[in-house]
């Protein structure tokens, strides 16, 4: 039986120690935010943070992240209270098909967490571990950059306008 | 036999075929009905009181409006679009619509295709007039019923989001659904003019920007049932290849394993978690009995179409006459373009859950045609289609790979054979090495141009394998009626594949080759060379090589007569004048170009789907690696519905053909992809991401595509820039420098 906080609750599994905790959250606890995309830490689709730092969590297995503590994209926010990340992503229409975003959000909030005014080649570098097959790059960088600099409560009345 | 010459030089696009083999399906093609009245109705959500015009629209009582979207979500803003032209005349805000997936119903076919699929950067297009007019005429009814109920003149009345105001008043639609529920809707009601759209031609967020930035829009890999078990499918590792033999053992050795059963394409393990039946999948020994292909390696591949170019082809096109074009020619060039095959990677690898239970089954995939998972679990479970419910969800990409479902067959057998609710996932490994792929191409240009930079003479040839037979086969199981047995199936896609093989030229196959220049000496021949890796379509299809061919030709041509690019394509496109005004329009802005030093500027325009697009690349070489900094892209797509969504779908596409022109290739070893995930098959990342600057030429014309035609010109724009840094003219794709 292994351990860990998962969004605020202490949650307990009997899946196998080698199951990737992405797998765990997504079959055992039914979050389905976070998605498989590549299962080789290779494209940051399954990103969560463990500690407060992203993780790759299609490779890293639940054995290792006993008595630690997660965060996925629905601890993040919601649709009816977003993060400032997020209500950003909504304001620049940053999704296309969505399905790397909450990947994407994640290592842009742990950027953001350890630095809160990044420049656009820090943005690059953190974010470059992450795919978009869309290619919604540039929308990425904006919203990141946006967020850094103020948390834009006008984004966030367009976001609640938007999900109302 | 004597039937083949009236075939001879027959050209059949994507839509013509698909036409084709919707008509050949057995009366699929169901002219959409805009009152909804065919004989079987669509399937909403039951809900009390609810007024329910037409397959596309449902009103509560308490004023929730839901649209049955009919087209697939794949990221291109197809739901906020649709909305937006229905929202438009329907008044109500697109953003405050529930958008639900359509099921399966005659009523949701693309006017553009007859059929119920999403694909060729339709979708806008085909549904411009159709779904403005639906929102039209319910509003329509919603007022007179209002009149009716409130005692008032009909003109007195006016709408705003979703309320009628009346005399200082505002009531919500859903007050009168009871009442216009018994009214019967016009079919013609008039349609605002441009300059009174709300919605239209406006920007706002997409309408799934919350749900995809929070964790909640659901995709098909996110869709849970009880019971639910997961398989994983161990297939081999040639394309067509069967198991001969296997053993078990050690698969069902591993806890929590619940079934190995053999499916159609290989044999499949299953358990009630996803990772264990990956381990079991993982651990099972298979021996396969290897098709042809098993032989073929990339250079042999490519040696053959090299031979093949000298062999004589079928006519695609031809007008006028080469020889007297040529002899009129100054400088005549004559190159060779490779281009490899390419997987689609969309992000969401192929998945799918089917449940048959009492007879009837569910299907929930994310397709790019609601129609096909629903035909194809018929087929495979031997159940009337009507017994077959098919849910939509987003899409994770498409790309034109969600076309294809083979996942689909899949699922359908395991839960035959396991009697429980399976869900099908495939890797990122099995979505590169055993999925269905952007053909390879080697194409020759030999063209002629007088002094005064007039193209006299222009002869293309393409070799490579054709899309349309394997789609056919994919496509014929799902689409034809059940009584339609597999022996058929079988001999009309052989039927397909010697015809495009032998003397009927795939549209998809040569399309772009030379269509967007006046040129009146001309021929395009196509030469089928096809080694058996499954094809199909990729975004932008053929034009995501003819445009690479042609547009650097079409520099190297300018520089023969030192003519300036921009000004030797505006003269040889003046018949074709939106082509021609978006060039020029790109060529105004190239002037204002502050580039910077060590860098250069490469130019391209192609038209595709109906419509043109110009992007300027600009460029540096350093230590032989390419860096693609800015893109400028103008586009002309008629009226833009939503113009941030036509500028997303600009930059995607410029990223996604920037990771074909820099990275993409796929590679055969004795038949099996060498590549097999994102280490292997690179996929650009942000740090190589250019600034695009996208340009909407402003148009009162009815919308064109957007999914797909800001792909073409980009890798030939970026190999134009890098001759002008480097001095090497790059013909092969992915650009590499020597």
């Amino acid at each position: 039986m292994i351990e860990f906080k998962l969004n605020g609750a202490t949650v307990q599994t009997d899946d196998a120690p080698d199951t990737p905790l992405l797998w765990v959250v997504r079959d055992t606890f039914k979050l389905k935010g976070s998605k498989y995309g590549c299962g080789a830490g290779l494209c940051g689709a399954c990103t969560m943070h463990v500690d407060g730092q992203a993780q790759r969590t299609c490779v890293l297995p639940v054995s290792a992240v006993a008595g630690k503590t997660i965060t996925t994209i629905e601890g993040l926010g919601t649709p009816q209270d977003l993060h400032p990340l997020q209500a950003a992503w909504v304001e620049h229409s940053v999704p296309q098909c969505g399905y790397c975003q909450s990947g994407q959000i994640m290592s842009a909030a742990a950027l953001l967490a350890a630095n809160p005014s990044p420049t656009e080649a820090e943005v690059d570098t953190a974010m470059a571990g992450n795919i978009c097959r869309c290619g919604c790059y540039p929308r990425i960088k904006k919203a990141i950059l946006a967020s850094g600099e103020s948390s834009s409560p006008s984004a966030a009345d367009l976001a609640t306008e938007v999900t109302s | 036999m004597n039937t083949t010459p009236v075939m001879d030089k027959k050209l059949i696009s994507r839509r013509t075929f698909l036409r084709t083999s919707a008509v050949t399906g057995g009366g699929l093609m169901v002219g959409f009905s805009l009152s909804g009245c065919s004989s079987e109705q669509p399937v909403l959500l039951p809900l009390e009181g609810a007024y329910e015009p037409n397959a596309f629209l449902q009103i509560t009582p308490d004023n929730v409006i839901r649209f049955y979207c009919p087209r697939d979500e794949m990221g291109q803003g197809v739901s906020t679009g649709l909305a937006t032209l229905i929202g438009e005349e329907l008044d109500v805000a697109p953003w405050d619509m529930k958008i639900e997936w359509a099921g399966v119903h005659p009523d949701y076919v693309n006017p553009d295709f007859g059929v119920q699929g999403t694909g060729g950067s339709t979708s806008i297009k085909a549904h411009f007039q159709h779904l403005r007019q639906v929102g039209a005429n319910v509003r329509a009814v919603l007022l007179e019923a209002a009149a009716g109920e409130l005692d008032v003149p009909i003109t007195s009345l006016s709408t705003d989001n979703g309320h009628i105001h009346s005399g200082g008043e505002k009531y919500p639609y859903g007050k009168f659904a009871a009442t216009a529920a018994v009214l019967k809707a016009p079919e013609d009601a008039p349609l605002k003019s441009t300059p009174d759209f709300k919605y239209i031609g406006h920007d706002f967020p997409r309408i799934d920007a919350v749900a995809k930035s929070t964790g909640t829009a659901e995709f098909g890999i996110d869709v849970d049932i009880p019971n639910l078990h997961h398989a994983v499918v161990r297939r081999s590792p040639v394309a067509g290849g069967k198991v001969k033999t296997y053993n078990a053992q050690s698969a069902r050795a591993i806890p929590g394993v619940t079934d190995v059963v053999e499916v159609g394409s290989g044999i499949a393990v299953v358990a009630e978690k996803y990772w264990v039946a990956k381990k079991g999948a993982a651990a099972l020994e298979v021996d396969w009995a290897l098709p042809e292909l098993a032989r073929v390696s990339s250079a042999q591949i490519r040696a053959d179409y090299q031979d093949s170019l000298s062999s004589e082809g079928v006519m695609a096109a031809e007008e006028g006459n080469l020889d007297t074009g040529f002899a009129s020619a100054a400088h005549t060039v004559e190159r060779e373009y490779w281009a490899p095959y390419l997987a689609h990677a969309p992000m969401e690898p192929m998945n799918a859950i089917v449940r048959i239970e009492n007879g009837e089954a569910d299907v929930w995939t994310g397709s790019q045609g609601n129609v096909a998972p629903q035909g194809l679990v018929a087929r495979y479970a031997g159940l009337d289609k009507e017994k077959v419910r098919s849910h939509n969800t987003y899409l994770g990409g498409g790309f034109g790979r969600r076309a294809t479902l083979t996942h689909v067959i899949e699922a359908t057998q395991v839960a035959l054979a396991t009697n429980k609710p399976i869900q099908v996932l495939w890797s990122r490994e099995d979505d590169i090495q055993s999925g269905i792929y952007r053909p390879a191409s080697l194409m020759r240009i030999k063209a002629g141009v007088d002094e005064t930079g007039h193209i006299t003479a222009w002869q293309a040839q393409r070799v490579g394998g054709n899309i349309t037979p394997e789609t056919l086969s994919n496509m014929m199981p799902a689409l034809l009626p059940g009584m339609v047995g597999d022996g058929v199936i079988d001999w009309m896609v052989g039927v397909a594949d010697s015809t495009f093989a032998g003397w009927v030229v795939d549209g998809s196959s040569v399309e772009g080759l030379h269509e967007d220049y006046d040129l009146e000496n001309f021929t395009v021949e196509h030469i089928t060379r096809d080694h058996g890796l499954p094809l199909t379509f990729w975004r932008s299809v053929g034009h995501s090589y003819t445009a690479f061919a042609k547009e650097t030709l079409i520099d190297e041509l300018a520089e023969a007569v030192n003519m300036d690019p921009v000004a030797f394509r505006l003269a040889n496109t003046r018949n074709k004048t939106r082509l021609n005004n978006v060039i020029k329009a790109a060529g105004e802005h190239l002037k204002t170009m502050q580039v910077p030093e060590g860098q250069s500027l490469g130019f391209a325009a192609h038209s595709s789907f109906n419509t043109d697009v110009a992007e300027i690349a600009q460029v540096s070489v350093v230590d032989g690696r390419i860096k693609v900094h800015k893109v400028v892209c103008v586009v002309d797509c008629g009226m833009a519905v939503n113009p941030d969504v036509v500028h997303a779908q600009m930059e995607g596409a410029v990223m996604y053909g920037l990771t074909a022109a820099l990275h993409g290739k796929l590679e055969l070893q004795d038949g099996a992809i060498v590549q097999s995930n994102f280490h292997d098959y690179p996929i650009l990342r942000m740090d190589e991401a250019p600034e695009v600057e996208v340009v909407i030429i402003d148009s009162k014309t009815a919308p064109t595509g957007v999914g797909e035609p800001g792909l073409p010109p980009i890798a030939p724009a970026v190999a134009n820039a890098v001759y002008a840094a480097t001095g090497q003219r790059l013909r092969e794709l992915p650009l590499q420098l020597a």
